[in-house]
């Protein structure tokens, strides 16, 4: 060191700063730009020269950074050459001056300003008249922020009014300059203060989720980017003072009436009652530091509950609170905090928060542009030009627009009046409204009210087509026709009509649809009950439907439970040979039951779905038009027992087609090709397994859960002639209600999450997509999807509390209408069509099935020894998404295993068992699923010998740092404990052992000792080309010094 | 936590349509047209307790009075 410059520590706000700075160099993203006006008729050198006096004065604008031992400090400099352009367009016209300057200003923004050179900052002095300069300064954020700007401002106009006035300069003595500043702030926050207060955040921050759920227009790249914009907006100047009003009345000051706001609408479009937003302090509490030009801010997080749904005024209370409480402990720097509470870093996200909120004082000059954002969206609020910022990587200009206007609009609303509870304030405006409630379109024109009728209408249009096939066995339409009336004819007998039920427990043969359409002829419907349940189970369907006949087949008869019902085989010739009844019961009205199908019940035991006659029309004169396959062969090769089969079990034969009932993967004669098929997406990989005559020529549909769209491409690459349909439908809305289709050529429509969007609703059906209190929620924003229409269902067998609670009055719709909430989330596309985003509730979807966790979870805690269970499907596992059941208590595996399998159908059979001591739960006492272990025991993570010379090295330098005794090849630095500082000193270690140019950002992207290493290898490669014979002995020589 | 604005803690209404179909519909706010109080409100939970069991014959009263 040398009296020409001395060091000191840098502050913790400048290593926060540096440290982002190092994980994308080169980016302006910590270019602060200011600039002023200079009103005197001075010359060049002596707006320069009051610059010097500046820069004299404050040590900070003569520092640059450098790393010693590991640690960053901050190098003042005696001297700096001051970086000064001086333009002078007073020859130029107004605009064209203008213009001018503004590139300048741009240009200056734009450029990266390097930390390890000083100055940190550039100045341009441009003359627009005899007597008016304007100063441009661009400096880095590691020794400025926004108050240094007012500081530069009067300084430099007191400088140059003195130096026209030709007087001496009054500006205040600085007792401290800001390197004294950074010492005494490490000197401070040492011992019970900073515990106190690392664990104030740490309690405060518990939990807090890894990033915001506001929606974005695009998915978060892997690797952090500042690429932004910002839109510009004024907050009325009626509307300031009507939010400082509200505030008085709470004691509360308009910055916290200001952030109430952006909190609700927060809240609101994230659909997340745990709002976190990074809000900016000055730091300068210190009178010593009043007048210091320097990096004094920091950053905190105000982490808001808006659960509840308060009012806006109950909101600014609890904002209040928690701003207060934060200041109270908010000495500790941002970079502390983060590193007490979550060190291991994504290197696509910013740690803690990623929604930023700065009230800044307003210098009334024109902002410069920004083209970057350190946060995804950022909020600069002052009472003249506010901007929100935002990365472009993640949002589009118009939805920042979109931001800025709801924010006005939840503002304007909630300081009219602050007792409006927050989920009422305004988001849209009423066109916006009206657009997202609009009904779905007309009903398509039905012929007859039941399908019943509708395949009675076909069979006397094509009585010799074939209807029916299994195996080399075939119905015609009117063989169909015949089989059915003889069935219906034999219940009429037993007593059966509208709104009886029937059970049918067969397997898939010939005479399975004589008999479904049997009952439907009789006006009765249908309770499919699958042979392959437990015992357990089908007696419960039994007795729960009261079914007074069941329709099974001769070798099922044995394994029907013994009870009331009278018992026919569909394949015992002797049942069926009664003369035609003579007079005709009644027929089924639209309004009467056509099938019961039983679903997962949430508390313990299946509930049965009453779909009516009508619905089930409605649904399939849709489906007729829309999957022309129907009208060829529709291969149906699952269950009857779920209602997927609806489409393919009646579709073709109301449109002459006809139904093959046959395994996916049955040996397919060439000509025997079908032209629909429906399936789950699990189907898919097998589908691709099989050759292309077991795939359908002209529909695929499939439903029943998300649908990865690589597997549809996948499988549209080898079929492109192909309609592919997603189709969405809950039981309660009759098997398919909202559906994408997707024609041959054309694109999928796909979500963030990678799936096919599920499209529109059916002829004749609303979708709505609505917020907890009923409300539409806007474009992007995801919410509970409801279903209004002739598809909604009539409820839950003899269950009127359950359906009361499911079936809701629509307030969209026609007077007195229901709407079915489906407890799935979904969110509209900007065209209006719509994506499934998973489910509000626990429901799970599993290859198809739809599984209540509570269901399981029941039944296992009936088992002697269990005291708690969850349920729980993993997606981790090497063999892809398994159900998986977590229990407390001292339990018999195996014996759970079997007793499960006694009661609940193979679907719901857990794979894997984990045994814990507790369940984890979050803060707030759920089960905290993030937290539940992996199943089959993990190995514990095996120690791997270092491989390579850069292994080794890297190895080394982790065990030395982190002092753990024994560092593997696939250990981790962060799971080893290693956090951001101790990376820097990491890379700096492995940059003094051998040339390799890696950057600080390297250890957050390759944390594990292999990764590391072979970037380090890739790089010493890529400069191999570029090295001497010489260079390259030396290097490898180096590189085999790292061995211990 | 919860989701934003939901109100599971509010008190509610049972209510019915001209179907005589049973819902429940929170208490404060505009109730949907065609739809009216059946005089009992409540907790969620008691609210559908209470449908339990008065809504004994769930078929839509058109189709009750036509059958």
């Amino acid at each position: 060191m040398t009296a020409r410059e001395w060091e000191a520590p840098a502050s913790f706000g400048q290593e926060r700063i540096w440290l982002a700075d190092q994980l994308d160099p080169g980016s302006p993203v910590f270019n602060l730009p200011c600039s002023l006006e200079i009103l005197h008729p001075i010359e060049a050198d002596e707006v320069v020269a009051a610059l010097k006096t500046v820069v004299d004065r404050h040590e900070v604008l003569r520092t640059s950074f450098r790393i010693v031992d590991g640690a960053l400090r901050q190098v003042v400099h005696a001297e700096v050459d001051l970086d000064v352009r001086v333009h002078d367009l007073r020859a130029l016209p107004a605009e064209e001056r203008k213009a001018r300057m503004y590139d300048h200003a741009l240009a200056a923004a734009r450029a990266a300003v390097p930390t390890d050179r000083a100055p940190l900052w550039r100045a341009t002095v441009t003359r627009t008249g005899d007597a008016r300069w304007v100063v441009g300064f661009v400096v880095h954020h590691a020794v400025f922020d926004a108050t240094s700007a007012v500081i530069l401002t009067t300084e430099l106009t007191e400088l140059c009014a003195a130096a026209a006035a030709g007087r001496p300069a009054g500006l205040p003595e600085l007792p401290i300059q800001y390197a004294d500043y950074a010492a005494w702030q490490r000197g401070q926050l040492t011992g019970q203060a900073l515990a106190d207060q690392t664990d104030y955040w740490r309690s405060r921050l518990a939990g807090l989720p890894a990033v915001h759920t506001l929606p974005t227009d695009r998915p978060r790249p892997a690797q952090l980017g500042y690429a932004g914009d910002e839109v510009r907006f004024t907050i009325p100047e009626e509307l300031q003072e009507q939010a400082a009003a509200v505030g008085r009345r709470s004691a509360a000051t308009p910055f916290m009436v200001f952030l109430t706001a952006y909190v609700a609408l927060l809240s609101r479009l994230s659909r997340d009652d745990d709002t976190v937003v990074g809000v900016t302090m000055s730091g300068r509490d210190l009178p010593e530091v009043a007048g210091l030009v320097g990096m004094f801010i920091n950053q905190m997080v105000v982490r808001t509950d808006t659960s509840g749904d308060p009012a806006f005024a109950e909101l600014l209370g609890r904002v209040r609170a928690t701003l207060l409480d934060a200041m109270e402990n908010g000495q500790i720097p941002f970079q502390a905090v983060v590193e007490a509470i979550a060190p291991q870093r994504d290197p696509g996200v910013q740690p803690l928060y990623q929604i930023g909120f700065n009230y800044i004082p307003d210098s009334g000059i024109e902002p410069i542009p920004y083209s970057t954002s350190k946060d995804d969206l950022a909020f600069d609020l002052t009472t003249g030009t506010s901007r929100l910022l935002y990365r472009t990587d993640l949002f589009d200009r118009g939805t920042a627009e979109t931001f800025v206007a709801r924010y006005l609009r939840v503002l304007a609303a909630g300081a009219a009046d602050p007792d409006t509870r927050i989920g009422d304030l305004p988001l849209m405006d009423e066109a916006e409204r009206a657009s997202l409630l609009e009904a779905g379109a007309q009903e398509p024109p039905r012929e007859h009210a039941t399908v019943c009728r509708m395949v009675q209408a076909q069979a006397a249009r094509t009585p010799d087509a074939t209807a029916v096939i299994v195996g080399d066995r075939r119905l015609t339409y009117a063989e169909l026709e015949e089989a059915a009336g003889r069935v219906a004819d034999r219940l009429r007998r037993s007593g059966v009509g509208p709104e009886s039920l029937v059970a049918v427990y067969a397997e898939p043969c010939l005479e399975l649809l004589p008999a479904l359409l049997g009952v439907w002829k009789a006006g009765a419907g249908y309770v499919p009950v699958d042979p392959g349940y437990p015992a357990e189970r089908v007696a419960y369907m039994l007795a729960d439907s009261a079914a007074a006949v069941v329709l099974t087949q001769r070798h099922l008869t044995g394994a029907l439970p013994a009870a009331g019902a009278t018992v026919l085989a569909v394949d015992d010739p002797g049942e069926w040979t009664g003369q035609p009844a003579a007079g005709s019961s009644p027929e089924a009205a639209p309004e009467n039951v056509a099938y019961v199908i039983y679903t997962s019940g949430s508390t313990g035991t299946p509930k049965g779905v009453v779909v009516e006659h009508g619905s089930v029309a409605a649904y399939l004169a849709w489906a007729g038009t829309a999957y022309p396959g129907l009208a060829g062969q529709a291969l149906l090769h699952s269950p009857i027992s779920f209602d997927l089969t609806v489409t393919g079990l009646f579709g073709p034969l109301t449109v002459g087609g006809a139904v093959r009932f046959a395994a996916l993967d049955d040996g397919v004669a060439a000509g025997d090709r079908p032209t629909f098929l429906k399936a789950t997406p699990s189907h898919l990989a097998l589908l691709a397994a099989l050759p292309d005559r077991a795939a359908p020529s002209a529909d695929l549909v499939l439903g029943g859960e998300a649908l990865p769209a690589d597997w549809v491409t996948a499988w549209r690459e080898r079929h492109p002639g192909v309609t592919v349909v997603n189709e969405y439908g809950p039981t309660e809305a009759t098997v398919g209600c909202v559906a994408a289709h997707v024609a041959p050529g054309e694109a999928l429509p796909v979500d963030q999450a990678g799936a096919v969007g599920i499209g529109r609703p059916a002829p004749g059906n609303t979708a709505y997509v609505l917020d907890g209190g009923l409300r539409p929620a806007p474009a992007g924003v995801v919410g509970e999807l409801y279903v209004a229409g002739p598809q909604v269902t009539r409820g839950y067998l003899n269950r009127p509390g359950a359906t009361a609670a499911a079936y809701v009055p629509c307030p969209y719709g026609p007077p007195g209408g229901r709407m079915y909430r489906t407890g799935d989330l979904a969110r509209r596309r900007a065209d209006g069509s719509l994506e499934f985003a998973g489910r509000a509730d626990d429901q799970i979807k599993l290859h198809g099935y739809r599984i209540e966790p509570g269901e399981i979870e029941t039944a296992l805690r009936a088992r002697p020894g269990v005291r708690d269970a969850a349920v729980s499907v993993r997606e981790d596992t090497s063999d892809g998404r398994r159900l998986v059941a977590y229990l407390v208590g001292e339990a018999d595996l195996t014996a759970i295993g079997d007793a499960l399998a006694a009661t609940l159908p193979a679907h719901m059979i857990p794979s894997g068992y984990v045994t814990l001591d507790a369940l984890p739960l979050t803060a707030n006492g759920k089960l905290d699923h993030a937290a539940l272990p992996a199943p089959s025991a993990a190995p514990e993570r095996r120690y791997v010998a270092p491989r390579t010379a850069a292994e080794e090295l890297v190895a080394e330098v982790f065990a030395e740092l982190l002092g753990v005794e024994k560092v593997g090849a696939e250990d981790d630095f962060f799971e080893l404990g290693g956090n951001s500082l101790l990376a820097i000193r990491a890379i700096a270690r492995i940059r003094g052992q051998i040339e390799v140019d890696i950057p600080v950002r390297g250890l957050f992207s390759y944390a594990t000792v292999a990764d590391l290493a072979a970037e380090i290898e890739r790089r010493l490669n890529e400069d191999l080309d570029q090295l001497s014979d010489e260079d390259v002995e030396r290097l490898l020589t180096a590189e085999g010094d790292g061995r211990p | 936590m919860n989701k934003a604005g939901t109100m599971t803690d509010h008190p509610y209404l049972v209510v019915r349509n001209d179907e005589e179909q049973y819902s429940i519909w929170p208490a404060g706010r505009i109730l949907p047209a065609g739809w009216h109080e059946a005089g009992f409100s409540g907790a969620k939970q008691e609210c559908l307790d209470h449908i339990e069991t008065v809504w004994t014959d769930m078929r839509p009263l058109s189709l009750r009075q036509g059958g």
